[in-house]
């Protein structure tokens, strides 16, 4: 077999495509592993914006400012709870461990949503009255 | 296949290729099908580029101290967000305007001024205050935006129920019919001093009709506004079939809910669907606010006529074309209770559904087509 | 002469049908695998006949191959006609343009790097619109459309030689 032969006749133009195309793609899956949209992710907002977008598989702890004081957010093993909150009734701690939808602190303002987009487009029903 | 003829034609060289053997014109087949290949693909390329897939957008956010989500149906994420936020802001707008516990509101001016002197309102205020005396009219009074008095003198955070003498005396300041508008000078103006209204019961809905109309402005043709339970849906989803609205269950979970319209965690329980063409629906309930004293539930549904509790009902859902109508007649059906309620609904020719007081299912006759019912308890 | 590289055409058609067929048996877990074994007759139907010859060739492999397993209109095969056309075309359009700048692996490269270009640019355009899943999968298919080329640009390479020296064995 003549591998050595063919070896000679590899042209430069041979070599720099097959480095470009390398580099292209290792950089590529980087990017991508980076980026990676489909894990779900936790939103948190407060007073109206957006302060939080966090993944859900990193275990962490994160507070929010609202009108009221701080609510404390805490996600541990793709689920999470509010562990502080300065309202009143403290239902929103009540709500417990939640792995999706969302828990609202409604006197201090605050959402926290878990779940992509796709997630709520599949409900069986779009919204809930009562 | 070694045949001499064969070397020939096959003067292979490295850097040298030779011309193809079929150069004398393109032997028609072959160009034929090259060309066909490309038109082929040039067409399924162009039909691909003009297709805008429709796609379903949702936002929320906390207005009215209460969850508000707008849904809409759009082919872009831009024109999405775009209208979404000014729908937004016209409910903001709206909450600006009829705040109950804002000194700025128009609400508050009305009230601070009782029995003193007329206040000039926007058509927004004036609009709502004329569809709630509508409203108090067809519901004997159930239905009373100058339950202000009493339903102050309750604390559904504290847990506080009013001493009964309290509420004798506020009672005689609810009364719908004095409260007088005129629509000639844009003007409210509440008789007796001392007298409060509280738009809370029709606010809400009012406010979803309003944002449906921003979203309509802004070229939206399909979407669906939910200022907590009150909702209006309007055009088709994506796939063709119309909005489907869930209806909870006023007894799972037997506590208030954490959020009203809201979705997520346990709390929901959903007792029926509905499909809503073009229409609105609200639902009130006793669980909403409420607290439980000495086994007795206070809720947030009081009657004009006690000034307690109107007890009857679990819940009322009203469906018909606008919100601010869904909204005030639930409130005012409920406290009317499963009877007279069912007699309104059927004058108005409205679609409902009444759970009462034993758990009991009421509707409308003409609602059963659109309506599936899931209750398992 | 005509009728005799006719019926070189024809066979060669028939031996990128039976690569094809060969390639689909191989067990693959993901669906995109694909070794693409039929670009070594592509090529060295360039090498030999020109670009003419390899379009047809492509052509009758894709169709017949799309009829024979029942997917022929169907997206399979628009991909495979997507990615089948666009390889040939650049592989040829460098080998006439620049005979000596690519060897027969940097013409493989080409054309596999074409050919899964094609199909990413299709696939999302007609099948699945949404970009990031396509973005999600860009890398890996150049990444293995790499590694596959450089082994069927080997091979080619060896076929073409050895054609080669049996002629000059047979011309002498």
């Amino acid at each position: 077999m003549n591998l050595n032969g063919l070896l000679k006749r590899t042209t430069i133009a041979d070599k720099i495509l097959l480095s470009i195309l390398i580099l292209l793609s290792f950089s590529g899956i980087i990017f991508v592993k980076k980026v990676l949209p489909a894990s779900r992710t936790v939103q948190i907002e407060a007073n109206g914006s957006l302060v939080y977008v966090l993944p859900i598989d990193k275990d962490r702890t994160v507070s929010v400012e609202g009108p009221e004081g701080r609510t404390v957010v805490e996600i541990k093993n793709h689920r999470l709870r509010v562990t502080e909150s300065p309202c009143h009734n403290k239902l929103c701690m009540k709500q417990g461990w939640i792995e999706s939808g969302a828990i609202v602190c409604l006197p201090n303002k605050v959402v926290v949503t878990i779940g992509d987009h796709e997630d709520e487009i599949n409900k069986i029903v779009d919204a809930i009255t009562g | 296949m070694r045949d001499k003829s064969k070397v020939e034609s096959l003067k292979v060289t490295k850097s040298n290729p030779p011309t193809p053997p079929f150069t004398k014109g393109g032997r028609g087949g072959i160009t034929k099908v090259l060309l066909f290949t490309f038109y082929f693909l040039l067409l399924t390329f162009l039909c691909a580029c003009t297709s805008h897939k429709e796609r379903i957008y949702r936002k929320s956010k906390i207005l009215m101290d209460t969850f508000v989500t707008i849904t809409v149906v759009s082919n872009s994420e831009n024109s999405a967000g775009k209208a979404i936020d000014n729908a937004f802001s016209e409910i903001e707008r709206l909450e600006k305007l009829s705040n109950f516990f804002s000194s700025e509101s128009e609400v508050s001016r009305i009230n601070k001024n009782a029995g003193i002197l007329e206040v000039k309102v926007s058509p927004d205020i004036l609009d709502i205050l004329d569809k709630a005396l509508y409203v108090s009219e067809k519901t004997e009074g159930a239905f009373d935006v100058t339950i202000g008095p009493v339903i102050t003198l309750y604390d559904f955070h504290k847990k506080i129920k009013p001493e009964e003498s309290a509420v004798k005396k506020n009672l005689s300041l609810v009364n719908y019919r004095e409260l007088i508008i005129d629509r000639n000078k844009s003007a409210a103006f509440l008789k007796k001093r001392g007298m409060l209204i509280d738009l809370g019961g029709i606010s809400k809905g009012y406010a979803a009709d309003k944002a449906v109309e921003a979203l309509k402005r802004n070229r939206i043709n399909s979407g669906l506004v939910s200022v907590a339970g009150d909702i209006k849906a309007f055009g088709l989803k994506p796939d063709g079939k119309p909005w489907k609205i869930g209806i909870r269950n006023p007894r799972i979970p037997p506590n208030p809910p954490l959020v009203k319209g809201g979705k997520g965690g346990f709390s929901d329980d959903v007792m029926a669907t509905i499909e809503l063409n073009d229409m609105a629906i609200s639902t009130s309930g006793d669980y909403e606010r409420c607290f439980i004293l000495d086994g007795k539930r206070y809720h947030h549904l009081l009657s004009p006529k006690t000034g307690y509790p109107a007890e009857g009902c679990q819940s009322v859902s009203v469906i018909t074309k606008e919100c601010a109508f869904t909204d005030a007649f639930a409130t005012g059906i409920f406290i009317l209770g499963p009877g007279k309620g069912l007699k309104v609904l059927g004058k108005m020719g409205f679609d409902g559904i009444i759970v009462d007081s034993q758990g009991k299912v009421h509707t409308t006759p003409n609602i059963r087509g659109k309506f599936e019912f899931k209750r398992t308890s | 002469m005509q009728l005799q590289d006719k019926y070189r055409i024809a066979l060669l058609s028939a031996y990128a049908l039976a690569l094809h067929g060969f390639e689909s048996l191989l067990p693959t877990p993901i669906p995109w695998l694909r070794l693409g074994l039929a670009n070594i007759i592509t090529l060295i139907t360039l090498f030999l006949y020109g670009i003419r010859a390899a379009i047809m060739v492509t052509l009758i492999r894709v169709i017949l191959s799309s009829i024979f397993t029942g997917t022929f209109l169907g997206p399979a095969f628009i991909l495979s006609l997507g990615g089948g056309v666009a390889s040939t075309l650049a592989m040829g359009s460098v080998l006439s343009i620049a005979p000596r700048l690519f060897s027969t692996i940097g013409l493989s490269l080409i054309g596999a790097l074409f050919h899964n270009i094609a199909q990413l640019f299709l696939a999302y355009f007609l099948f699945i619109q949404r970009i990031e899943a396509i973005l999600l999968i860009s890398p890996l298919i150049i990444l293995i459309g790499t590694v596959t080329g450089t082994v069927n640009g080997v091979v080619s390479d060896l076929v073409i030689k050895n054609l080669k020296k049996t002629y000059q064995k047979i011309q002498n």
